[in-house]
C-alpha cells in the first residue's frame, strides 16, 4: 500500500524513452496545420489585393463614365437647337436649299395649285 | 518526517477531501455552464442585434446615387440631361503648402489665389472649396496637382441638370433645385419617376478611409430614373417661340402665350409663354418669368367663347346655323343696360353662322338667352371651363365660372361673348380643338411615352360635347370667320383655316375694366377640312392704340406665320380648295328657324 511513496530500488531499470514515430506524427500534423495557416494568410492577402484592384477598377470605371457623360453633355449643348441657331446667325453654318432634282421621293407629290407645280407646303 | 507522512496520508484518504474537490469542481462547472449559456445567448439569441451593432460601428452605408432620367421631345431630341460635376473640398490636415496649392488650383476653380490660400491655410479636415466644377476641369486640376506633388484637395462626385436649349420650352420643362428635386414643370410633376431610387452598399473602411472590398456587405443597386418622351415637337416649338419673340418685340405686351395641339389626340405639340427664363440659371429668374401662363393664368376669353353658345344652341336644336337673329342695329337694351356690337357695327338680321363670322355680341347674347341659364351653363361646363384639364403641369387652375345661382339678369348676355368668365389658355385651346375633333373634347397630353415600356400613351376622350354634324357646322362658320370675317389676317397660303378672334378688356383689380388695355387672342386650326394643328395665341396688353388692338389685327397674323412655317415643317399637302369645299357643305343647310 505504501509502495507508491517509496524510492525505486534501481533508477536504471525505469527509463523514459522518446517515442520518435509519435513525435514525428505530431510534428507532421503541426507542420500541416502551420502550412494551412500560411496558405490561409496567403489567400486572405490575395483576396485583399484583388479587392483593392476591384476598387481601383470600379473607381476608374466611375471616372470614365462621368467623363463620358460630361463629353456627351458637351456634345448635346454644342448641337442643341439654340447653339445651331447661333452658328447660323454668325454665318458659321449655312443652310443650302436642295434642288427638286436632288430629292428622291418615295411617293411623288401630286401637283397642287393652279400653276400645277409641285411644292411641299407654302405658296410663295 | 514520519509525522508529515502520516498527516498527508490522513488528508488524502479522508472522505472530506473528496467532497471538497467535488464541490470546487461543481462550482467551476457551474460557472462555465453559465458562461456557456451566456455565450450561446449572445451568439444565437442576440445574433442579429449584435451583428447590427458591430456593423454600425465598423461599417458604413455607402449611398449609390440613381441617375435622374432624361427628358426628350417626341422625336428623341434631348431637352434635359444630367451633367456630372464635382465638389472640391480640402482636408486641412493633409495640406503642407497652402500657398503653392492655391497657386496651382486657383485657375481651375475660378477663385482668387489669395482668397483660396486663406481657405487652404485652415486646418479643418473638411472644407468645401467650390461645388459644381465640371468633370473635365476637375480632372485637369487633379492631374496638375499630381504633377506638382501637392495634396489636400479632393473631389466629391455629383451631377447637375442641364437644359441644352436654354430658355426654349422652359415653362414646360421646369427645373431642378440644388438638392435635385424638380421644382417646376415636368421636372416637378414627374419628379418621382425621373429621380429613380438611390441604392446603397454596406462597406467597411480601413484606417485610411479606403473601402475594404473583401468585407462588402448587403447591397441594393440604384434604380435609375425613367426617361420621358414628351409630345412636344421641338421643330414646332422653335417656330412658335420665334414668333412669340417677334410679337414681344413688335407689340411690347405684358405677356404672351401660344399653344399648338394635335386636335385628334390632344397632344401638346408646342407651348410657350413670355416673359420666360433660362432654367440653367433659375436663380436669376423673376417669379413672373417662371409662371407658366398657359395653365396658371386666367383671362376673359372674349369672342373666342362665342363658339360655346353657338355650338350648344345648335346641338340642342334651339337654332340652326341659318336661323335669323335680329341684332338690334348695334344697340340692345336689356336689363337696364345697353349692349353694343364691337367695331361699331350695326347689324340687323344675321344668321347664327354670321353671328359668329361677324362676332356679333348682341347676336350671341340672344342665342344664349334662347338656351336659358341652366342649359347654357351646362354647355360651358361640358366644354371644360371651370375645371382643370388635368394637363400634367403644376399650378394649373380651373378658371372661374359662376353657377347660375350667382348670376344676375345680365350675366348670360356677358358670358356668351366671353365676359363674366375666366378661362386658362389651355382650356380655350382645348375648346377649339374639340370643334376640330368632331365635337370630342380630349384630355391634353404632354407625355408621349416612357423609356421603360416604349408604349405610346393612348389619347383619352374627356367627353363628346356636340355631335360631329354640329362640329362640322361650327367649323364651316369658323372658316368663314377667316375668309370673310374678323380673322382674315389668320389666313395661311395654301390651307383653309378655321378660327375665332377674341378681344377682351383687361380687368381692373379695383373693379371694372382698364380703359384701352386689352387681352387679344386668336384660336384656330388648320387644315380646316382635316385638322392637323389647333392653336391659340394670346397677347396680353399689346402697346397699340385701341383701334388697332384686336385679336384679328394682333393675334391672327401671328397664328398665320406660325401656321405657314408649321405646314412647311410638317410637309403638309396644300389644298387651296379646302375652304371653299367647306363653305359649299355648310351653305347647303336649311333655314327653318328664324328668330329676332
Amino acid at each position: 500500500m505504501n509502495r507508491r511513496y517509496t524510492q525505486p530500488s534501481n533508477r536504471r531499470l525505469e527509463n523514459n524513452g522518446i517515442e520518435v514515430p509519435l513525435l514525428a506524427q505530431w510534428l507532421v500534423v503541426f507542420f500541416i496545420i502551420g502550412l494551412l495557416g500560411l496558405f490561409f494568410v496567403y489567400l486572405k492577402n490575395q483576396q485583399h489585393a484583388l479587392g483593392e484592384q476591384t476598387r481601383l477598377v470600379e473607381q476608374k470605371m466611375t471616372e470614365l463614365r462621368a467623363h463620358h457623360d460630361a463629353l456627351n453633355a458637351k456634345v448635346t449643348a454644342l448641337t442643341s437647337r439654340g447653339a445651331l441657331q447661333r452658328k447660323l446667325d454668325e454665318k458659321y453654318l449655312d443652310l443650302i436649299p436642295i434642288t427638286e432634282t436632288a430629292i428622291a421621293r418615295i411617293n411623288p407629290l401630286p401637283n397642287s395649285g393652279e400653276d400645277k407645280t409641285m411644292r411641299t407646303a407654302s405658296f410663295p | 518526517m514520519a509525522l508529515t507522512q502520516q498527516v498527508v496520508q490522513k488528508t488524502f484518504t479522508s472522505a472530506a477531501f473528496g467532497k471538497r474537490i467535488g464541490l470546487v469542481c461543481s462550482f467551476v462547472a457551474l460557472i462555465f455552464t453559465f458562461f456557456a449559456f451566456r455565450l450561446v445567448d449572445l451568439q444565437v439569441g442576440g445574433h442579429e442585434k449584435y451583428s447590427r451593432l458591430a456593423a454600425e460601428k465598423h461599417g458604413v452605408k455607402q449611398p449609390i446615387a440613381a441617375m435622374r432620367g432624361n427628358i426628350f421631345d417626341r422625336h428623341g431630341e434631348i431637352l434635359a440631361v444630367n451633367v456630372p460635376v464635382r465638389t472640391v473640398y480640402a482636408d486641412g490636415t493633409h495640406i503642407k503648402d497652402p500657398i503653392a496649392l492655391a497657386h496651382r488650383a486657383a485657375p481651375f476653380l475660378g477663385l482668387p489665389e489669395k482668397e483660396l490660400a486663406i481657405k487652404l491655410a485652415s486646418k479643418r479636415p473638411y472644407l468645401v472649396i467650390r461645388s459644381g466644377i465640371s468633370e473635365l476641369d476637375a480632372a485637369a486640376m487633379m492631374r496638375a496637382l499630381e504633377d506638382s506633388k501637392l495634396s489636400g484637395l479632393y473631389l466629391q462626385p455629383g451631377s447637375e441638370r442641364s437644359y441644352p436649349n436654354g430658355k426654349m420650352l422652359c415653362h414646360v420643362l421646369g427645373f431642378v433645385d440644388h438638392s435635385g428635386h424638380g421644382v417646376e414643370g415636368i421636372e416637378h410633376t414627374f419628379d418621382k419617376e425621373l429621380a429613380g431610387r438611390d441604392g446603397y452598399r454596406r462597406i467597411e473602411h480601413d484606417r485610411k478611409g479606403l473601402e475594404i472590398v473583401l468585407y462588402r456587405g448587403q447591397e441594393e443597386p440604384a434604380i435609375n430614373g425613367t426617361n420621358i418622351y414628351l409630345t412636344i415637337d421641338m421643330g414646332l416649338q422653335a417656330i412658335l417661340e420665334k414668333q412669340l419673340d417677334t410679337a414681344m418685340e413688335t407689340y411690347k405686351p405684358a405677356g404672351a402665350t401660344a399653344i399648338l395641339v394635335d386636335p385628334k389626340t390632344g397632344e401638346i405639340l408646342a407651348m410657350g409663354s413670355r416673359p420666360n427664363y433660362d432654367p440653367n440659371h433659375y436663380g436669376e429668374a423673376k417669379p413672373e418669368e417662371i409662371r407658366n401662363r398657359a395653365v396658371t393664368d386666367m383671362y376673359e376669353p372674349g369672342s373666342v367663347f362665342k363658339v360655346v353658345a353657338a355650338s350648344g344652341a345648335i346641338n340642342e336644336g334651339i337654332v340652326t346655323e341659318n336661323s335669323t337673329i335680329f341684332c338690334e342695329h348695334g344697340a340692345f337694351l336689356y336689363g337696364g343696360k345697353i349692349l353694343h356690337d364691337a367695331h361699331g357695327d350695326y347689324f340687323g338680321d344675321l344668321s347664327v353662322r354670321d353671328v359668329l363670322v361677324h362676332s356679333s355680341n348682341i347676336g350671341i347674347a340672344k342665342i344664349a338667352m334662347k338656351m336659358g341659364d341652366t342649359k347654357y351653363y351646362e354647355y360651358v361646363r361640358r366644354f371644360g371651363f371651370g375645371e382643370k384639364t388635368n394637363i400634367p403641369l403644376p399650378g394649373e387652375i380651373s378658371g372661374l365660372v359662376n353657377s347660375p345661382a350667382r348670376w344676375d339678369k345680365l350675366t348670360i348676355t356677358r358670358m356668351a361673348m366671353g365676359q363674366a368668365i375666366a378661362a386658362t389658355p389651355i382650356q380655350v385651346v382645348m375648346e377649339i380643338a374639340c370643334i376640330a375633333n368632331n365635337g370630342k373634347l380630349m384630355v391634353p397630353q404632354l407625355i408621349h411615352h416612357r423609356d421603360q415600356d416604349m408604349q405610346r400613351i393612348e389619347p383619352k376622350v374627356r367627353r363628346e360635347i356636340v355631335s360631329s354634324k354640329v362640329a362640322e357646322i361650327i367649323s364651316g362658320a369658323l372658316i368663314e370667320v377667316v375668309t370673310r370675317g374678323t380673322a382674315q389676317a389668320a389666313k395661311i397660303n395654301g390651307f383653309s383655316v378655321a378660327g375665332k378672334t377674341g378681344t377682351a378688356q383687361k380687368i381692373n383689380t379695383h373693379g371694372g375694366y382698364l380703359e384701352g388695355r386689352y387681352i387679344v387672342s386668336f384660336a384656330g386650326y388648320f387644315p380646316a377640312e382635316k385638322p392637323r394643328i389647333a392653336g391659340l395665341i394670346v397677347i396680353d396688353d399689346a402697346r397699340r392704340k385701341s383701334m388697332a388692338n384686336y385679336g384679328g389685327v394682333v393675334a391672327a397674323p401671328i397664328f398665320s406665320k406660325i401656321g405657314e412655317a408649321a405646314a412647311r415643317y410638317l410637309d403638309l399637302l396644300p389644298n387651296p380648295m379646302g375652304a371653299s369645299v367647306s363653305k359649299e357643305n355648310s351653305s347647303s343647310e336649311s333655314n327653318p328657324n328664324s328668330s329676332h
